[in-house]
């Protein structure tokens, strides 16, 4: 093994976010509008529904990295996309992660308005469009909380991204799995320093979106 | 629906299931009037709020219909109406979201509201630190920001102090008079209905059961159930007599007790008697103004501005009011022996029901 170069160095921290921050967006896109719509109605079938999704938010990441290899590999459902030990598949297996988080932080969110919130809107007649964009301003300091919370999750994991993607130099391995396999190696410096940079950066990003959350109490 | 009509309501009937169990509102028929403020009476429980809001369209009516012609927004403002994340004026600026109002119209509306309701001061303070009095402020300026056709008013002066109620609903009042809007409005304050009713609709256990100028529904009460919710709470059975004096009636209580009033019962008949406390005359002299007996002061509850004293008249309770301080009120007693009278045009008459 090579000694860790700044290079390397960039390199494996450049993955983990192309790796972590896509996976993000993705569970942001599904996840908020399926927590808004799970914590804005009441239908047959939501208890149960949010007792999934509570799950889900608790959900050993180790498991939930199992679960998207069988769906991954050769024989799997999903074999022949040939995901297996790529970036696809860990980003896959975070989404399956972080999903959870953002629905369920979501729903409580909006299950947290008013409830006669929706109906002053109605009947202020504001049109669909901007009723969407009323509701997300009201929720945004639980949505950022959201956000915070699974990029904190997805940042830090380390069993799924290491049953899906391997840890491969160059391909898959990422500041978590770099930081596993330094240790095991005896290399604690090395680890040690790596885990200061994934400490420093979930610092630099909840700091930033914390800054966000809190500019928007005023 | 006459050419008045803005909003009309026939036929209604709404059903609602919660975990409390099934409710359910029928009305045959409610029409609110152009630039008519409707005042909807009852009590707790009685379907007011549900009546507002399926006028609203925010409850699916199981039968009959609600119709408008209103050329304007028909809007609402709720029991509890929570502000919306942000400043009071994007609080009334969020009325004017989708509409084609440009920059400058919107700012004078805003401004032109929070004046109307005296919370300019405040347009720059978040929503979320308003007190309970300054967001039912900001809530009517929302709504009259619309420059709404129809204002639907849920329990508006709801949780507020005296005070707070008094001069939220004068404002209230100025904002109606000059804007024009029809007003239908839930409350089970009888003096807020009184100040700001053309109308009065009663609701009685999920049924609206009378519907009237303000003044005949609060002399004339079709039953003494409606009686009691529009404040006319001296009640007494008696029998329509056959002694006539002109064309005036005897309606008989006992042997002692008699009231005179206009009636086309015939006599032997069972009815209620009703008297408004304010109708009530009491005097501790000889009472030969429309006399109606003598009774005994029971009780008296003095809140500074008024007394009201309970008095034992043929064997039921008789409330009046006296001004605190002044007058009668300064010497009467608990005990003390009075003469009740009361107006034949003030004495009003209700059928007693044969179940």
């Amino acid at each position: 093994m090579s000694p860790l170069s700044i290079g390397l160095l960039v390199e494996i921290t450049a993955r983990t976010l192309a790796v972590c921050l896509p996976a993000l967006v993705i569970s942001l896109a599904i996840g908020l509008p399926i927590g808004i719509a799970i914590g804005g109605r009441r239908f047959t079938g939501r208890v149960p529904l949010v007792s999934l999704v509570n799950t889900g938010m608790g959900a050993p990441p180790v498991v939930v990295g199992l679960l998207v290899y069988f769906a991954l590999e050769r024989n799997g459902p999903f074999g022949d996309l040939s995901w297996l030990y790529s970036s696809q598949a860990m980003i896959l297996a975070q989404v399956v992660i972080a999903l959870p988080l953002i629905v369920g932080i979501t729903l409580a969110a909006v299950g947290s308005l008013d409830e006669d919130w929706e109906l002053q809107i109605r009947t202020l007649g504001v049109p669909k469009r901007w009723r969407l964009w009323l509701l997300v301003r009201e929720i945004r300091l639980g949505l950022l909380a959201a956000v915070i919370t699974a990029l904190g999750g997805i940042l830090s994991e380390v069993g799924a991204v290491m049953a899906v993607g391997g840890n491969l130099e160059g391909e898959t391995r990422v500041l978590t799995t770099a930081i596993l396999m330094y240790t095991q190696m005896g290399e604690l410096e090395v680890a040690l320093g790596l885990a200061a940079i994934l400490v420093g950066l979930m610092l630099v990003l909840a700091g930033l979106l914390t800054a966000v959350q809190q500019s928007g109490r005023t | 629906m006459s050419a008045s009509t803005i909003l009309s309501a026939s036929d209604l009937r709404v059903e609602l299931q919660s975990r409390r169990g099934s409710f359910v509102l029928t009305a045959d028929a409610l029409d609110l009037h152009a630039r008519e403020a409707l005042v909807i009476l009852g009590p707790n429980g009685s379907g007011k709020s549900t009546l507002v809001r399926t006028l609203a369209g925010l409850e699916r009516p199981a039968g009959g219909r609600v119709a408008s012609v209103a050329t304007g927004p028909v809007t609402m403002v709720f029991q509890r109406p929570a502000p919306f994340a942000g400043s009071v004026a994007h609080n009334v600026r969020v009325a004017f979201l989708g509409t084609k109002l440009t920059g400058a119209e919107r700012r004078a509306r805003v401004g032109e509201a929070l004046e109307r309701f005296k919370i300019d001061h405040l347009a720059e303070h978040r929503a979320a630190t308003l007190s309970g009095g300054e967001l039912r402020r900001l809530a009517l300026s929302r709504a009259f920001a619309l420059r709404p056709a129809v204002l639907l008013l849920d329990e508006p002066f709801a949780a507020l102090d005296a005070d707070g109620q008094a001069a939220l609903s004068l404002d209230l009042r100025r904002a109606i008079s000059d804007t024009g809007v029809a007003v239908a409005m839930v409350t089970h304050d009888l003096r807020r209905a009184m100040l700001l009713a053309d109308r009065i609709a009663v609701l009685l256990d999920g049924k609206l059961v009378q519907v009237g100028r303000r003044d005949d529904v609060l002399e004339r009460p079709s039953t003494p159930e409606i009686a009691q919710v529009v404040g006319m709470t001296n009640l007494v059975q008696g029998v329509v007599g056959t002694d006539r004096r002109g064309d005036l009636v005897m309606v008989e209580v006992d042997a002692q007790h008699r009231v005179a009033t206009h009636t086309e019962c015939a006599a032997g008949t069972r009815v209620w008697i009703g008297i408004r406390p304010e109708h009530l005359k009491l005097d501790v002299g000889r009472g030969d103004v429309d006399p109606i007996g003598k009774g005994v002061v029971r009780g008296m509850i003095n809140d500074g501005v008024s007394v009201s004293v309970g008095v034992d008249w043929a064997g039921s309770e008789l409330r009046t009011h006296l001004m605190a301080g002044r007058g009668l009120a300064r010497s009467l007693e608990v005990g003390a022996e009075v003469s009740l009278s009361a107006s034949p045009e003030h004495v009003h008459l209700m059928p007693v029901r044969s179940d």
